[in-house]
């Protein structure tokens, strides 16, 4: 589903990714875990092209991410296919980013309708089926800052769901939330993984980490340090600065 | 409850003596404001009558502001002919104003550098040149451009043709004027608004694929309005005065239509009189259509929208009542 080779990223002369490869296959949950500045957040931003990386392969269900190879070379894509594409891959934000100025349905509604061209009552229809199944049917009328960080960060993982995504990416989902909001995004995140989202998460929460994902990469100082079964690197890390990053958030 | 069974203790409110000699100078002040309004004085004017035979001669008293004569003009057809004048000049100009505003600070912010540089020089240029200058150059555009074609340069190639001392009157040039000068002025409102909006939201629609315009005319722009409202109809009440220069090139506005009838009569206080009244009136309409505006994009941004004018004045009063209907105390338990 997602394949990445050798990605590089530098912002002003910093290299931030030094060549990644990472492997996803469809319905797999791949966590990426890593210390502050260790380039998952940019790992995940260029799997959606929010950010260009500056070389290397890197595709989306066989695609190449923002380019088209016609005739050995490669062409950027214009804005509308970027978009195009960006609008199968759903992602969710540290901060939630709900549109401020509309409602919760408002919010799920208007991807489909001005980007899928869907219908009102179609659109309204698989947003209230979306929101029952984040629990929250009983808050379509709310605006964003009526609710709680956890409550927004379900509604932001419906507003994804809605356009029909083939992969899921979340960046930091549960940082910035109260201890005892965590569970719930979290339980919402594990019924999507049971059923058969491909998802890639960057997070914290080794516990959500250990129990759904199929791998886990560990990032640090722009590389994958070492990868596999959560069982195993969690538990039995083989190397030094993956025992030393474990000790200091379990 | 207290030992005895008494349920509430007096509670002696802080006074605020200081507050009181203030409201007391103020209301004196006031109340002279308010004399020299409303109240007859005596005039150099001297009128005599006979009463019971005997010749009576006195100081005719009259209103320091000529109130009848304020009235005598305020609805007459020449005012009103200008203050349509000056309602048209405003409304047209901060169209064009606004429009113009909003594309400059798009282009302002595009990544492109020819378009954010024609954007900083047309703001540069507008702000910093006179409005009266403009207002003065546009009048005379006939003179400069007596013919207008849009067309490429140095061909023969034209799209639109037309004349220009013949085709666009008087008001419309400074309709014109006034709006791409305040053009310069929007853009920087609008821009403001526009950089006010968080990164992440954007972020959010370009996720959601949305595109660059979608995301600014379904995102962004909207919650952009929320800053540019207050300061736009700051706009709208400065443009609402600033139209009487154009009495300058000849047009006749509200401020205008007084001056003619000033000229005449000598009436000079009473009627600018009018003409304020009328401003201050359309202000109080534009004020007001400010604030619903206001509410209006603020949705989503407050947890409980601020109340309207009215519900404001039915809480206050029902407070006022509750005071007056309750003891004053607290309940203290012992």
């Amino acid at each position: 589903m997602v394949k990445i080779h050798d990605v590089r990223k530098s912002y002003n002369g910093v290299e931030v990714l030094k060549g990644v490869d990472l492997n996803v296959d469809r319905g797999e949950v791949t966590c990426l875990i890593g210390p502050s500045g260790s380039g998952k957040s940019t790992l995940l931003r260029c799997i959606n092209h929010l950010e260009k990386h500056d070389s290397g392969e890197l595709r989306v269900d066989n695609e190449l991410v923002g380019y088209e190879m016609r005739n050995g070379r490669l062409y950027e894509l214009t804005d509308k296919r970027v978009c195009e594409n960006r609008s199968r891959i759903g992602m969710v934000f540290q901060r939630f980013n709900l549109f401020q100025h509309l409602t919760v349905l408002e919010n799920v509604t208007v991807g489909q309708r001005k980007v899928l061209g869907k219908n009102r009552d179609d659109a309204t229809f698989k947003a209230r089926e979306l929101l029952a199944r984040v629990g929250l049917k009983d808050k379509e009328s709310s605006y964003p800052s009526q609710l709680s960080g956890g409550q927004q960060q379900r509604v932001a993982i419906a507003r994804a769901l809605a356009m029909d995504p083939k992969l899921m990416l979340f960046d930091e989902p549960t940082s910035a939330l109260d201890p005892e909001l965590v569970g719930e995004v979290l339980e919402v995140m594990k019924d999507l993984a049971r059923s058969g989202m491909t998802m890639i998460v960057v997070t914290h929460e080794m516990g959500f980490a250990r129990e759904v994902a199929n791998s886990v990469y560990f990032l640090d100082g722009g590389v994958i340090e070492e990868y596999g079964d959560p069982r195993v690197i969690l538990i039995t890390p083989s190397s030094e600065r993956l025992k030393n990053f474990l000790s200091k958030v379990l | 409850m207290t030992a005895n069974g008494d349920a509430t203790v007096k509670v002696v409110p802080v006074r605020h003596y200081g507050r009181w000699v203030g409201v007391a100078v103020v209301g004196l002040f006031l109340a002279m404001v308010v004399h020299s309004l409303f109240f007859k004085v005596a005039s150099a004017r001297i009128v005599c009558h006979v009463i019971s035979g005997v010749k009576v001669c006195q100081h005719a008293m009259v209103y320091r502001y000529q109130w009848n004569i304020v009235g005598q003009y305020f609805f007459t057809s020449e005012i009103l002919h200008g203050l349509l004048r000056t309602i048209f000049l405003t409304v047209v100009a901060m169209v064009i104003g606004i429009v113009l505003g909003v594309t400059i600070a798009v282009m302002r912010m595009s990544p492109n550098r020819v378009l954010s540089s024609i954007a900083w020089t047309y703001t540069w240029f507008f702000r910093g040149t006179p409005v009266l200058v403009q207002l003065l150059f546009w009048s005379f555009i006939g003179a400069v451009y007596p013919h207008l074609t849009l067309g490429v340069p140095f061909t023969h190639v034209t799209f639109v043709h037309f004349n220009v001392n013949t085709s666009l009157t008087l008001m419309e040039a400074c309709a014109i004027g006034l709006g791409l000068n305040e053009g310069a002025y929007m853009s920087e409102i609008a821009r403001a608004g526009l950089i006010s909006v968080d990164e992440g939201q954007i972020e959010a629609a370009t996720s959601l694929g949305m595109t660059r315009r979608q995301t600014l005319r379904l995102v962004t722009i909207p919650q952009a309005m929320r800053v540019i409202i207050p300061p736009t109809g700051n706009e709208v009440i400065s443009m609402l005065k600033t139209t009487s220069l154009v009495s300058v090139v000849g047009v006749i506005d509200l401020l205008g239509a007084a001056t003619n009838i000033y000229s005449e009569n000598f009436e000079i206080v009473p009627l600018l009189i009018v003409a304020s009244l009328w401003y201050l009136l359309v202000t109080t309409v534009l004020s007001t259509g400010q604030f619903y505006l206001e509410r209006r994009f603020a949705r989503g941004a407050l947890r409980t929208p601020p109340p309207t004018p009215i519900q404001r004045l039915r809480t206050d009063l029902a407070g006022v009542a509750s005071k007056f209907r309750t003891r004053r105390g607290i309940e203290v338990s012992a």
